[in-house]
C-alpha cells in the first residue's frame, strides 16, 4: 500500500514539473510589469492584468507573423501530403523499373540531418533569389521520408483487386487515388497532413535564417522580435505565446486517445 | 498479365510521379551533403568561389582553432547531463502512466503537453524562469543562483530544456510500446504471484527495450545537433561556454563567412548523425521490412 501511495506522489511530482512551464507561462501571461521586476519572484499575478492579450493582439506585427506562419505551414503540409500520396501510390500500385533503388534513394536522406545542410541550402535558396519569400522557408522540407514511409505502409495493406477494378472501370488513376485509395487510408493521410503543420509552425531556425524582413518573419521567429522585452512588457509576450500554444495544447487534447490507441496497436511509428 | 506496353507506360507514369520527391531530395539533401564534403577538401572563397585543393588543411585549421574543440566539449557535457536526465524521467512517466487508470488520462495529457509548446516559446518560457537571482525558479527551490550567469549552470539549463523539447514524442513512443505488451504474458505473470515491480523488471523492461534504445539514440542525434535553444538562451554565453557545436556551425557560417569551417562541420556531423541513424535503423528493422 505503501508502495501505491510513493508511486501516485512520485507520478504528481513529476506532472507537475512536466506541467510547469505552461502554467507558469499562462501565469505569466497576466502579470502586470511590476510582477516582473519586483523584489521577490511572483508565481502568480499581483492582480490579473488582461491588458496582456490586447497589447499582443494589437501589436502590428504579431497578426502577420501569425498569418505567415498559417499560410507557410498550411501550405508546407499540403504539398508534402500531395507529393508523398503520389510517391507512396507510385511504389505500392506500380510497377517499373528501379523502383528499389529510387526508394532507397529517398529513404536515404533520412540519414541526413537536415540542420547539418543550414548554409549550403541557404546558398541555393538565395542563388534562386528565393530569400524573404514563403517558398523559401518552405521548399527544402516539403520532401519527407518518414512521410513517405508512413503512406507507403499504409497503401501496401490496399487490395490490388479495387485498383484493377477501378482501372477496368475506366477511372483514371487520379481518381482512383482520390476517391478510393486516399479515404482508405485517411487516418495516415490526416496524420502526415498533421504532423507536418504542428512541425511546420513550430520551426525556428530555417525560417529565422531565409527571412529577414519582418513582414516575412513567421511567429516562431518573430515572437521574441515583437518588442515586448525591450519594452518592459513581459506580460504581453507570455500573452503572445499563450495565444500560439492554446490551439496546439486543445488539438492535442482531442488527439491524445488516437494517437496512443493507433500506436499501441503497433499500426505505425514515427 | 501486364504486357510490354503497359510496363513501358507504367515505368512513365511512376517516375513522372515520383520526380517531385526525388527533385526535392536531391536537391536539398544530396546536392548539399555533396557539395559540403567536396568543400571541406578545398580552397573556397567567401564568395563561393574554389580556389583550390585543400587537402587536410580546413580540417586542421578547423581544429587548431580552439573555439571548436571547446564547442565539442561543451556539447559532450550538454548529452552527459541531458541524456541521462531525458531517458530516466520519460522513462519514469511511461512506467508510472503504462497501465489505464481513472485519472492517468490526465497524467498521460500531461505527460503529453511539452510537445505542443514550440521551440522558440519554451526557449523564451525558461528565460523567463531562470533570468538573473530573483527568479521564479530560485523562488521555488529556495536557492540563490544566477542559473544562466554561470558556465556550469547555463549548461544544466539547456539541458532541462532539451528534456522538455523531447519529452513527449519519447513518451509517446515508451508508452506505446509498454501497451503492445501482450496482456496474457502479464496476466500469466500475475497468476504466479509476481508483484507489480517484479513483472515490470522481468517481463516488461525486456520488452520495451528496443524503443528504449531508439528513443535513446533519437535523443542523443537531437542532442548532438542543438543549436536553436542555444540562440535564444544563452547566446553561447556566459564566456563562451555554452557554444555546442553547431552553435559554433552558425556563427562561422552565418557570421564569419568560414567556408572551410562550415563544409568541414557539416561533413564531421554528418558522418556522426548517419552512424547513429544506422544504430536506430538497425533497432527497428521489423519497420524496414516491409519495403
Amino acid at each position: 500500500m505503501t508502495g501505491r501511495i510513493f508511486e501516485k506522489a512520485v507520478l504528481i511530482l513529476l506532472a507537475v514539473v512536466i506541467i510547469f512551464p505552461v502554467l507558469y507561462a499562462l501565469s505569466a501571461s497576466f502579470f502586470s510589469p511590476v510582477d516582473f521586476t519586483d523584489s521577490h519572484a511572483h508565481l502568480l499575478p499581483s492582480s490579473p492584468d488582461f491588458s496582456n492579450y490586447s497589447m499582443a493582439l494589437s501589436n502590428r506585427y504579431y497578426p502577420r507573423f501569425i498569418a505567415n506562419s498559417l499560410i507557410t505551414s498550411l501550405l508546407l503540409a499540403a504539398l508534402r501530403t500531395v507529393i508523398s500520396v503520389l510517391a507512396a501510390f507510385a511504389f505500392t500500385h506500380l510497377r517499373f523499373r528501379g523502383s528499389r533503388t529510387v526508394m532507397i534513394i529517398l529513404l536515404t536522406t533520412m540519414f541526413i540531418p537536415p540542420d547539418a545542410l543550414l548554409y549550403p541550402n541557404y546558398s541555393t535558396i538565395a542563388s534562386l533569389g528565393l530569400l524573404d519569400t514563403y517558398a523559401a522557408i518552405i521548399l527544402p522540407s516539403v520532401f519527407s521520408a518518414s512521410s513517405l514511409l508512413l503512406l507507403t505502409g499504409a497503401f501496401s495493406s490496399s487490395d490490388r483487386d479495387v485498383y484493377m477494378a477501378s482501372k477496368i472501370d475506366g477511372a483514371g488513376d487520379f481518381q482512383y487515388i482520390v476517391r478510393i485509395l486516399v479515404p482508405m487510408a485517411g487516418s495516415f493521410v490526416i496524420a502526415v497532413f498533421l504532423q507536418t503543420f504542428i512541425t511546420g509552425f513550430s520551426s525556428y531556425l530555417w525560417p529565422l535564417l531565409v527571412t529577414s524582413r519582418m513582414s516575412m518573419r513567421t511567429v516562431q521567429v518573430g515572437i521574441s522580435m515583437l518588442g515586448f522585452a525591450e519594452a518592459g512588457e513581459y506580460g504581453a509576450q507570455f500573452a503572445a505565446i499563450i495565444m500560439i500554444t492554446l490551439p496546439f495544447l486543445i488539438l492535442l487534447g482531442v488527439l491524445r486517445k488516437r494517437i496512443v490507441d493507433i500506436l499501441s496497436s503497433g499500426g505505425m511509428e514515427t | 498479365m501486364l504486357t510490354l506496353s503497359d510496363m513501358r507506360t507504367e515505368n512513365g507514369k511512376a517516375y513522372v510521379l515520383l520526380m517531385p520527391s526525388l527533385i526535392l531530395a536531391v536537391m536539398f539533401s544530396f546536392y548539399p551533403l555533396v557539395k559540403s564534403v567536396a568543400g571541406s577538401f578545398l580552397t573556397i572563397s567567401q564568395q563561393g568561389e574554389v580556389r583550390g585543393f585543400a587537402g587536410l588543411m580546413n580540417y586542421i585549421s578547423l581544429f587548431s582553432d580552439p573555439a571548436f574543440p571547446a564547442s565539442i566539449r561543451h556539447t559532450l557535457l550538454f548529452i552527459l547531463m541531458f541524456l541521462p536526465l531525458n531517458t530516466a524521467l520519460t522513462l519514469l512517466a511511461a512506467i508510472l502512466t503504462r497501465r489505464k487508470t481513472r485519472w492517468g488520462g490526465i497524467a498521460e495529457y500531461i505527460f503529453f503537453m511539452p510537445m505542443a509548446v514550440s521551440l522558440s516559446s519554451l526557449s523564451l518560457i525558461f528565460r523567463e524562469m531562470f533570468r538573473g537571482r530573483v527568479s521564479v525558479i530560485n523562488q521555488i527551490l529556495d536557492t540563490d543562483i544566477a542559473w544562466l550567469d554561470s558556465p556550469g549552470t547555463a549548461l544544466l539549463v539547456l539541458a532541462f530544456l532539451g528534456v522538455f523539447l523531447d519529452f513527449g514524442i519519447d513518451y509517446i513512443l515508451l508508452l506505446s510500446s509498454f501497451r503492445r505488451i501482450d496482456r496474457n504474458i502479464l496476466e500469466a505473470a500475475a497468476l504466479d504471484g509476481a508483484g507489480n515491480l517484479r513483472t515490470l523488471i522481468s517481463i516488461e523492461l525486456p520488452e520495451i527495450r528496443t524503443m528504449l534504445s531508439v528513443t535513446v539514440f533519437l535523443a542523443a542525434k537531437d542532442a548532438l545537433l542543438i543549436s536553436a535553444p542555444v540562440m535564444i538562451l544563452t547566446q553561447g554565453g556566459p564566456f563562451r561556454s555554452t557554444e555546442t557545436i553547431m552553435y559554433y556551425y552558425y556563427l562561422e557560417a552565418f557570421r564569419s563567412g568560414n567556408r572551410g569551417a562550415e563544409s568541414t562541420i557539416t561533413t564531421l556531423i554528418t558522418i556522426i548523425a548517419v552512424i547513429i541513424m544506422a544504430m536506430i535503423a538497425s533497432r527497428r528493422k521489423n519497420d524496414w521490412k516491409n519495403i
